[in-house]
């Protein structure tokens, strides 16, 4: 799993000065986008293998999120344990896939429980990268020296992977200079952690400010774009992505750097991330289709996938438990206080010293156990 | 697609991340089969007909090979029975109240919504086409198209009033053309109330399923038959007494060759000919987008044909990349896996293919073939052909399914004058993100439909159609419906064929005119000359005809135009035609209504010359009466043309515009001398056309006199008035290629001449075929028929959104 940017020696060649003709006359036609965006949904299905197979891939790009008020260091400590065994391990026997060392590919929190993340991640022993939104996350409406600072302090934390969120007010009243240097300022600031810069596409007012938006961000030396914060009442659609993604591809023809994509916010079911990487694929190619260049924010697709994973006739005849097929609306790593304390759950400290106390054991026997109890 | 490959685990598709069959069963389309026996044979009144004795051809997967059923051939004899249950239940269904017919569209509705997997697997499985485009496109318009015209049929009583249906419809269905396009077709016919008889090429099962669906629901057997034969059948139906129109859809060579058949059997025949699209791409467009629009208009199997794509020079290089780019992602496969963009179109459309690509290539030209498509036979790649020399014939050829032909502009003037010069004109699209630039082009564009920054829209409210080489024929929309309505109270349509006409020789040789005795009357005239350019002129054959009145005495003599003035009146009438149309319909109406006033003024001369050509006086005062109503009335109508349409799951409008058809000719009847002459020149003109006129052989000069008021009031080359042989003047005109329609009033032979001749460039034509009008009565002479008949429509797609 790539952790962080290549050498820092490269670091420059990712930046481009600003170049405000790549932008200038771009118009994007949004019927048209729309209309691209129906079709993509319905033209690519994928089946059985290939179905398990793209839905396991999919988990290796998600950045496995939790973003709320009340996260603890106890929920994210299930979060990064949910990270390092995404899916259950009998599951990917049955699909030959137990050996491939499954995980997501980052676990993504707010600036304050980074530590949380780096010391659970580090006493299971593995390296996955912690990633941290940062920059006044998610409205960008704070001073920016406060903001320049909680990148720097994320980073100190042990954040490689700092996703920050830009200035609207920029983009809104065209201050495409001002919005370069201050992603400029975003990425000398991150050092050598990736920087994902969030358009929070919802609030741009329209497509042709997307595109116009991510060429800013990419050319002051973004290593992705990311769609949403998942705060905004719009988050990530398809029609948004294409613009995106042919934001990237402009780019990369342009300069010969490839950009990685992040949308976030509203992909909840494993057929969802499906028509994602296969948007992905159609727009850009499979060289896109690596946690390099690719990612899901996410924090309840998980779930989904498995139990997906697990409804393919191809785990069926060969697994016994059908525990999850049985739909469960929440997953456990994501739970919230007010979910805990409902009867049929488990109480959040039990929960992580049973953990904590049995690695070896999943999720899902532990439920079973319980049920069984 | 590679079904043969052994199949790989999960384990490799994960390094891969491939794609993998999503095979649609197709195992109802079988089981629909062997209820017939997969043997197929006609339906006709609502019973499947299986005559002995004929011929049967197998209906084929077009991938695999696999012989799926065996359809009989249909014969003469087959076709007869079908008309005569046509006919007969013509009788019930045209006598239904509207209503009544809109329950019954309704329930067909219904019915293809139960069995609509069975639909779009046997379509799919029949022809290859990619069943997502089948089952998310076609089955659903066809659900639609049914709606629609259920509440077209339930308004009939109120909205088309004056108007019945004509009676029994025959349909000819080309192979290249999908069951939707028979849908297109029978749902207005069958909403007016006629019934339909649809001659479907071999091994065609899907338009029988649909018979069988309209059967099943038991009332009306016979409204709708379905015949399958071959090509040689469709002059048979169309001939057959009783049918009274027929429809072809098909390719261009196929369409002339019927148009030529047909001439004077009686049916009218409506041409929807070609496939090829047109796309402008320049350089103000989001090319990305107009990149898919490419992909929608010949790469995705919506459209049965191929592309003729223009780049603007500033953008080529980028669009090119784009487009190659995406080709190579697009994926080619059996049309039943639910994740190809295309699927297979048989041998025949293969071959097609091959061999134009193969004949540019030899021509010079670039060909770009990728995609990730299966190389064997049936399957052809989406190809891209570029730098293909201006004078090559590849240019001037219909471009086939999956071909796209780019070729640079360098103004968007340039672009329109070369879209313009195609001799084929169904539909483009227009790219430009600019507003103005959007907008002028897709009014300039010659076609029936045009899309602003979109491609291959279809609604049922919006009429789709053609003009040039496409033909005529519309379908859709209220267009749509007047395709299968008459005037009430028109007789039916009777063939007035002649053996004897030889078509070499029809008006040919000029009769020499010689003097012609004495010349008696009041004032003896000079010879007039013909309006040419507004001015008169002498003929080019420097001789002059001599007119008789109705006491066989010489009345004067009238110019003898021939073929170089004929060349000469269109060429002004070219010339004048950008002004005309440019004109607002305001002005057009002033300019009508001076011409009545100048009419009016001449009243005293006009009825005297009208009353030495026999017409009693009082009628002649109304004559011309009439005539100075008739200018104003169309003046009038002039103001209001087209509308806009609202289209379900579009945001945005689609204007329907109504555009002047261009050069028309009009030869005018012997009957009313200058009441028909008025009336059909003031509609025309009214509708922005500019005008060749050939006035009565027997009484031209009344029509003459008002010529004086027209060269001094209209615009040079707007109205142009030849005199001279009327069959050697229609000879000349039916054949020109720069005369865009033809009206012909007169004898049974010029009609069928006339309609043997426009098969050339295909121009819409209008003929009595033999019959005088009551041009004196409002159903005619103003009626709603000539102002249908004097423009075009035109469709013009607005979507909107930022």
């Amino acid at each position: 799993m790539p952790s962080v940017l290549a050498e820092p020696s490269l670091l420059p060649a990712f930046s481009k000065a600003l170049d405000l003709s790549w932008i200038s006359k771009m118009q994007v036609n949004q019927p048209a986008v729309l209309r691209r965006a129906q079709q993509i949904q319905a033209r690519r299905t994928v089946k059985k293998e290939w179905q398990a197979a793209w839905l396991l891939k999919a988990v290796t790009f998600i950045d496995l999120t939790t973003l709320s008020g009340d996260d603890t260091s106890s929920n994210i400590q299930r979060l990064c344990y949910k990270a390092k065994y995404p899916i259950r391990e009998d599951l990917l026997k049955t699909l030959n896939m137990h050996d491939k060392g499954l995980t997501t590919a980052a676990v993504c929190v707010y600036p304050a429980r980074v530590c949380d993340a780096v010391r659970a991640l580090k006493a299971a022993g593995c390296t996955i990268p912690v990633a941290s939104v940062a920059t006044g996350f998610p409205a960008g409406q704070t001073h920016l020296k406060t903001r320049l600072e909680e990148i720097r302090l994320a980073v100190e934390d042990g954040a490689t992977e700092i996703d920050v969120v830009i200035n609207r007010t920029l983009v809104l009243t065209g201050q495409w200079e001002a919005l370069y240097d201050e992603i400029r300022q975003f990425r000398k600031a991150c050092g050598e952690a990736h920087l994902k810069t969030i358009l929070a596409t919802g609030e741009l007012g329209s497509l042709t400010n997307v595109y116009k938006a991510s060429m800013i961000a990419m050319m002051a030396g973004s290593d992705f774009i990311k769609t949403s914060t998942g705060k905004e009442t719009v988050n990530a659609t398809f029609p948004v992505a294409i613009v995106m993604l042919r934001a990237i591809r402009d780019f990369f023809w342009k300069t010969g750097n490839k950009v990685g994509f992040k949308p976030a916010g509203g992909i909840r079911s494993a057929k969802d991330s499906l028509a994602w990487l296969s948007l992905v694929k159609e727009e850009l190619g499979d060289e896109w289709l690596t946690p390099d260049l690719f990612r899901i924010g996410a924090s309840t697709l998980l779930s989904d996938i498995e139990r997906q994973v697990c409804n393919n006739p191809l785990s069926w005849d060969k697994l016994t438990s059908v525990f999850l097929r049985k739909k469960r609306k929440i997953p456990y790593w994501a739970m919230r206080t007010r979910e805990k304390t409902s009867s049929d759950l488990p109480h959040c400290t039990q929960t992580s010293a049973f953990i904590q106390a049995n690695p070896h054991l999943k999720w899902a026997d532990w439920t079973r156990e319980r049920e069984c109890a | 697609m590679a079904a043969t490959r052994t199949k790989p685990s999960a384990r490799e598709i994960f390094t891969t991340l491939e794609y993998g069959p999503v095979p649609e069963s197709h195992a109802c389309a079988l089981a629909w089969l062997d209820t017939q026996d997969r043997h197929l044979g006609h339906y006709v009144n609502g019973k499947w007909l299986k005559p002995e004795h004929r011929n049967s051809v197998p209906c084929q997967d077009p991938i695999t090979g696999e012989r799926l059923a065996i359809c009989l051939q249909a014969q003469a004899e087959d076709v007869v029975a079908a008309v005569e249950a046509a006919g007969t239940a013509f009788e019930n269904w045209s006598g239904l109240p509207g209503a009544s017919r809109a329950q019954h569209l309704l329930r067909l509705a219904k019915m293809i919504q139960k069995h609509q997997r069975l639909l779009w697997t046997l379509e799919s499985l029949v022809t290859g086409r990619a069943v997502r485009e089948v089952r998310d496109g076609d089955v659903p318009l066809a659900q639609q198209l049914l709606q629609y015209h259920a509440v077209q049929a339930y308004t009939q009583e109120e909205v088309l009033a004056g108007w019945e249906p004509m009676g029994v419809i025959g349909l000819i269905l080309s192979p290249t053309f999908s069951f939707l396009e028979m849908m297109w077709r029978i749902c207005p016919a069958l909403a007016v109330g006629c019934t339909v008889v649809v001659l479907v090429p071999p091994a065609s099962p899907t338009p029988l399923l649909l018979a069988q669906l309209a059967g099943e629901l038991g009332s009306f057997p016979g409204i709708l038959n379905v015949i399958s034969g071959p090509a040689s059948l469709g002059p048979v139906l169309a001939s057959q007494p009783g049918v009274q129109k027929v429809t072809f859809c098909g390719a261009i060579e196929e369409g002339r060759a019927l148009r030529r058949t047909l001439a004077g059997k009686g049916a009218e025949l409506g041409l929807a000919l070609g496939a090829e699209s047109l796309l402008m791409l320049t350089e103000a467009a989001d090319v990305d987008s107009a990149v898919e629009g490419v992909v929608d208009a010949a790469w995705s199997d919506r459209s049965a044909g191929g592309l003729r794509l223009l780049i603007q020079e500033s953008v080529w290089d980028e669009t090119m990349r784009r487009l190659q780019e995406r080709m190579a992602r697009l994926r080619g496969g059996r049309g039943l896996d639910g994740a190809v963009d295309m699927g297979a179109r048989g041998a025949a459309a293969h071959d097609l293919a091959q061999r134009y690509v193969r004949e540019a290539r030899s021509q010079g030209a670039q060909v770009f073939q990728a995609g990730a498509v299966p190389s064997d036979s049936p399957f052809f790649p989406p190809t891209l052909v570029s730098d293909l020399p201006p004078a090559s014939p590849c240019t001037q050829a219909e471009v086939p399914w999956p071909v796209v032909v780019a070729s640079p502009f360098r103004t968007a003037k340039e672009a329109l004058a070369v879209a313009n010069g195609t001799p084929r004109g169904a539909s483009a699209s227009v790219w430009s993100e600019r507003l103005g630039q959007a907008l002028e082009l897709g009014y300039g564009l010659r076609v029936g439909t045009v899309w602003i920054n979109a491609h291959g829209l279809r609604n049922a409210e919006v009429p789709t159609g053609g003009c040039k080489e496409s033909g005529s024929s519309w379908s859709g929309g209220p267009d749509g419906l007047y395709e299968y309505l008459r005037p009430s109270g028109t007789p039916a349509r009777l063939s007035y064929f002649s053996e004897n006409l030889n078509y070499g020789t029809f008006g040919l040789a000029v009769p020499s005119t010689l003097p012609a005795g004495p010349e008696i009357g009041p004032s003896p005239a000079t010879p007039y000359g013909l309006l040419i350019g507004g001015h008169f002129q002498a003929p080019g054959a420097r001789s002059s005809r001599p007119i008789q009145d109705a006491q066989g005495n010489l009345h004067g003599y009238v110019a003898e135009g021939g073929a170089k003035d004929i060349r000469g009146a269109v060429e002004a009438a070219h010339q004048a035609a950008p002004g005309w149309v440019g004109q607002s319909p305001g002005a057009r109406a002033t300019l009508l209504w001076a011409l009545a006033t100048a009419l009016e003024r001449r009243e005293a001369a006009l009825t005297s010359r009208l009353e030495r050509h026999g017409t009693e006086l009082k009628d002649a005062k109304v004559e011309v009466e009439l005539s100075a109503r008739q200018l104003r009335a169309w003046g009038a109508r002039a103001q209001a043309q087209g509308h806009v349409l609202q289209v379900a799951g579009l945001k945005g409008p689609v204007l329907r515009l109504r555009e002047p058809l261009g050069v028309l000719a009009i030869v005018c009847p012997d009957e009313w001398p200058l009441l028909a002459f008025v009336s059909l020149l003031a509609a025309a003109l009214a509708h922005g056309n500019t005008v060749v006129l050939v006035p009565s052989g027997a009484c031209p000069i009344p029509a003459l006199e008002l010529c004086q008021d027209m060269a001094a009031l209209l615009p040079a080359g707007l109205v142009n008035v030849v005199t001279g042989d009327r069959d050697h003047l229609t000879r000349c005109l039916a054949l020109h290629q720069d005369v865009q329609a033809l009206w012909y009033f007169g004898s049974a032979q010029g009609s069928q001449f006339v309609e043997w001749a426009s098969a050339g460039n295909l121009k819409p034509v209008w003929v009595n075929r033999g019959c005088p009008w009551a041009w004196d009565q409002e159903a005619k002479g103003a009626g709603r028929e000539l102002g249908l008949r004097a423009a075009r429509t035109k469709a013009l797609w607005l979507p909107m959104g930022d």
